[in-house]
């Protein structure tokens, strides 16, 4: 019986060796940590042991979602899936897949917070949730089969509207760079091997219950409504990206990229997306013409039919593109749908090849990976493939036959057939280049000898511990540098980076970072970075704090915090508040925006002290938080126009504002007081007995 | 295109047989010049007009909701809209405004070839399913043995009377685009009311996809769901 609104009270703990389902009192366990991440890390703190491996049955899966999934606070339905991660070598760290879609909502109308997943199933099964009725259904028949198929199967017994999340034949093979999948086009990386390890095909729901609301239904209505005014474009852009007549400011780099004649050209007729004026509420859906962003003007006006995305979201940041040559030349659907990575990470296999067909390849390759269920370790896979082919590693480390066996010919024309071949090798294991590919990178890069040439440049994506960079110094200097060292896997954090390309000019951007962190100084204008100050920090550790916030509440971290907004009448303010705001209402706890941040702080921290265990090293600072040679040395002077180079000790500085700011020892161990300040006592003793409290 | 008024009688029974056996012999006793008159005249001095047969007429609905799907981005705000706004949770089982069920697979749902057929697995179009506020005779109306449907508000839309409606759920299986929603928590059928003139699908949608219109009759040109009858329980727990 839900106390609160928002939650439903229940959550699902499914142990698969016994077969035993379990519902589990959300509020007495997990109420402190939210949801999503915060009760994902809250279980593999308390429950799996420290040296535990990814594959290993200890190992847990923890299907994250939050209080507001499912309401009608705009852009959520995300599901954080927190298990010790394949991906990094050792495999034996936390870390969080993020995918979004319609399955969190869908879990919640059913009647449950969060599903908890343990053990191993003696044979291939699949989850059945529909409403209270939880069932471990055999899964023998849809094992080997890729997430398109086992999807359409799922959805024929339990009826069409039913979310399924599926691995491919990637998960179940033990790839590392595998994927979960979930409504044909959104992919949370890296879980699809515990799942496979776990003998778990898929999870299918069905809820025909409500989320409740607690505040008055007026009340909530007024809040959606002004949030909905403030809300801008994909990445809460809130310039329009060519000259609009309402518009002050425009941006060329801006996802809101609507204009009169500018179309979904391949809706039939085709919809022009219009001139978007921000105090518009039914064109929100039009400003984001990401075709466009993604394919190019000709090719992506041309075929895209719609935009699509998550539940409750009225951004739409999924371009669905019809393309029929794919099913011409290939025997893929014409019709394909994703964003950004999903498209860019398969043309990134071409990096340096020119003539590629490069839309072809990116629709063509957003089919493999996602019905295989494969990985790109955030695009350091092809990084990675490209480097090695270029310098003969490749010829080196194949067998003769195997190397001789592979299309090349193919990929230097740069034809998209090429990955019919790669993927596919890549998701069935096979020989060296499929196993190597599909393995923790960095064992791969070891075994096959990279050299140390290769880490010297950002252009090879590397960062550390296995994965690659992500919207790191390139994007915001010494903020990007600060939160790409926080996690286990690439950083996958937004805060800092939609406020950094909001598209508005740097003098309004000062004044907006000086309402939000104290001071003009927190914000640089892009490639005119300065040395590190105090407010960088703050702004670092609010953006950490606020991924995890979003993570846990189910609020996409792609959109919110809203810094800024496109009303040039509130002087292009946001409201940085929203998310405490959505929370007090719903579940009925008026919270506001400090106290909510202390529960993000709190997260942020229980995922460091489970790093730190995981670890087992005092020097957080230099092994775990560590900077690749390239930000010392590429590029031009630091602090010079459209340089990202940093020097060492303003790096070092950045560490230890940040450690400060967070209450952490310079070596980057959070402190007794910290952690009793966020109610982790227990975390504080258990580092203390470790030897590892700062 | 039709014009119903020129056979009523006839339209009426043919249309009556699909969901209830009706006598023709008990239904003609409404002679004929009786319906014309009725129908013809279109200016009903109450909303429910009771003739000499003791058969109700509800006057037409004065709005309708109509959409262009290729707008619909299946963001899913109108059923949020629907229920949050209506009965202060989320619900899309219980919104009036469905797209859900057409979303994944389009209204014909799972198939193979599906990746030819419509829904974000397929060609991506996703069809929004709402209420048509039927003309005479109002099959989920006429199916309730309580008369708890009734026309009522500013728009004169089909409307669940809660204080009437015994929850025997029989108005589930009558409408023939499978319309109406039964709220399990508070054991009560409802549907669509155009929110009184200000339907919050309408005003929730953030492509202009839904529109709410002058009220005509789409009775005639929408194929039937058959999808919805199989898919309601047909077990005795199914209702009772």
């Amino acid at each position: 019986m839900a106390k609160f609104g928002g939650w439903t009270g229940k959550t699902l703990r499914v142990n698969l060796t016994t077969g035993k389902v379990t519902a589990e009192d959300t509020f007495e366990k997990y109420k402190d940590y939210l949801g999503g991440t915060g009760l994902g890390y809250k279980v593999i703190w308390d429950e799996v042991p420290v040296g535990t491996r990814a594959f290993d049955e200890a190992n847990k899966i923890i299907f994250g979602i939050g209080p507001l999934a499912g309401t009608g606070a705009p852009c959520n339905s995300r599901t954080a899936i927190t298990t010790i991660w394949p991906v990094t070598d050792p495999d034996i760290y936390v870390a969080t897949g993020h995918m979004g879609g319609h399955f969190a909502a869908e879990l919640k109308f059913a009647g449950w917070d969060s599903i908890i997943i343990e053990g191993k199933a003696p044979h291939p099964v699949w989850l059945c949730i529909m409403d209270d009725k939880v069932e471990l259904r055999d899964a023998r028949r849809l094992w080997g089969n890729g997430v398109y198929r086992a999807t359409a199967e799922i959805n024929a017994e339990m009826g069409p509207e039913a979310q399924v999340a599926a691995i491919g034949q990637a998960g179940e093979n033990l790839v590392p760079n595998s994927t979960v999948i979930t409504g044909y086009s959104h992919s949370a990386g890296g879980a699809g091997g515990v799942m496979g390890s776990k003998n778990l095909k898929a999870i299918g729901v069905l809820g025909t219950g409500s989320v409740k609301i607690a505040a008055d239904k007026s009340e909530w209505k007024k809040l959606i409504q002004y949030s909905l005014t403030l809300v801008g474009s994909n990445n809460q852009h809130v310039v329009p990206s060519t000259p609009q007549p309402w518009a002050e400011y425009y941006d060329p780099a801006s996802r809101w990229t609507a204009s009169a004649g500018v179309f979904w050209g391949a809706a039939n007729p085709p919809v022009e997306t219009g001139t978007c004026d921000p105090h518009d509420m039914h064109s929100i859906g039009f400003r984001c013409q990401k075709g466009i962003k993604d394919f190019g003007l000709d090719f992506g006006e041309k075929h895209t039919v719609r935009m699509g995305g998550c539940h409750a979201c009225p951004i739409r940041c999924h371009a669905q593109m019809d393309y029929p040559p794919i099913e011409e030349k290939y025997g893929y659907s014409r019709y394909a749908a994703n964003t950004c990575m999903g498209w860019f990470s398969p043309r990134m296999a071409y990096a340096s090849i020119s003539g590629t067909n490069a839309s072809e390849a990116m629709m063509l390759g957003k089919h493999l990976c996602d019905d295989y269920g494969v990985w790109d370790n955030y695009a350091l896979l092809h990084a990675v493939f490209v480097y090695a082919a270029n310098n003969g590693i490749l010829e080196r480390v194949l067998p003769a036959d195997e190397y001789k066996s592979i299309p090349w010919d193919q990929w230097k024309k740069g034809d998209p057939a090429f990955l019919l071949d790669f993927y596919r090798r890549i998701a069935y294991r096979e020989g060296e280049l499929g196993r190597g590919l599909g393995d923790s990178t960095l064992k791969t890069m070891r075994r096959w000898g990279i050299p140390e040439d290769y880490y010297k440049t950002s252009k090879n994506k590397y960062w550390k511990m296995g994965h690659p960079l992500h919207h790191s110094t390139e994007d915001s200097a010494q903020i990007g540098l600060l939160i790409n060292l926080q996690y286990n896997r690439d950083a996958q954090t937004h805060s800092h980076t939609n406020f950094q390309n909001s598209g508005l000019p740097g003098q309004v951007m000062k004044q907006l970072a000086a309402k939000t962190w104290g001071s003009p100084d927190a914000y640089d204008e892009k490639g005119r970075w300065t040395p590190m100050n105090k407010y960088k920090a703050k702004v670092a550790k609010w953006s950490v704090i606020r991924k995890e916030l979003h993570d846990s509440l189910s609020l996409c971290n792609w959109m919110y915090p809203f810094v800024a907004s496109p009303l040039k009448e509130r002087n292009y303010e946001g409201d940085t508040a929203l998310e405490a705001k959505y929370f007090s209402l719903a579940t009925g706890i008026p919270t506001s925006e400090a106290e909510l941040d202390l529960i993000g702080e709190r997260i942020f921290n229980l995922h460091r002290v489970i790093t730190i265990m995981q670890m087992n090293t005092r020097d957080m600072r230099n092994e775990h938080d560590s900077v690749p040679d390239w930000v010392y040395e590429e590029g031009p002077e630091p602090f010079t126009p459209g340089s990202n180079r940093l020097p060492r000790e303003d790096v070092e500085l950045a560490k230890d504002l940040f450690y400060e700011e967070c209450g952490w020892t310079k070596e980057g161990l959070p402190t007794r007081q910290t952690l009793e300040r966020l109610g982790l006592k227990d975390a504080a003793d258990r580092l203390a007995k470790a030897g590892l409290l700062g | 295109m039709m014009d119903e008024r020129k056979n009523p009688a006839a339209n009426i029974a043919e249309f009556f047989g699909v969901n209830r056996p009706t006598s023709r012999r008990g239904f003609l006793k409404l002679s004929a010049a009786t319906a014309v008159a009725i129908y013809g005249a279109n200016i009903l001095a109450s909303d429910q007009v009771k003739a000499a047969s003791g058969i109700y007429i509800l006057e037409d609905a004065k709005g309708v909701l109509v959409s262009d799907p290729t707008r619909c981005v299946a963001c899913r705000r109108c059923e949020l809209a629907c229920t949050e706004f209506n009965d202060g949770k989320s619900s899309p089982t219980v919104s009036r405004i469905k797209v859900a069920r057409n979303m994944n697979y389009g209204p014909q749902g799972v198939q193979f070839g599906f990746q030819r057929a419509q829904g974000k697995y397929g060609n991506f179009l996703v069809i929004q399913d709402m209420c048509k506020q039927c003309p005479h005779p109002v099959p989920c109306a006429t199916a309730c043995p309580n008369d708890a449907i009734e026309v009522a508000g500013p728009v004169k839309a089909r409307v669940v009377n809660t204080a009437k409606c015994v929850g025997c759920k029989v108005c589930q299986r009558a409408c023939p685009w499978d319309m109406m929603s039964f709220d399990e928590e508070i054991g009560k059928a409802t549907k669509c009311t155009l929110c009184d003139g200000k339907p919050q699908c309408v005003e929730a949608c953030p492509t202009a996809s839904l529109r709410f219109v002058e009220w005509r009759d789409l009775t005639k040109r929408s194929p039937v769901r058959q999808a919805g009858m199989l898919s309601v329980d047909d077990s005795c727990s199914g209702c009772h």
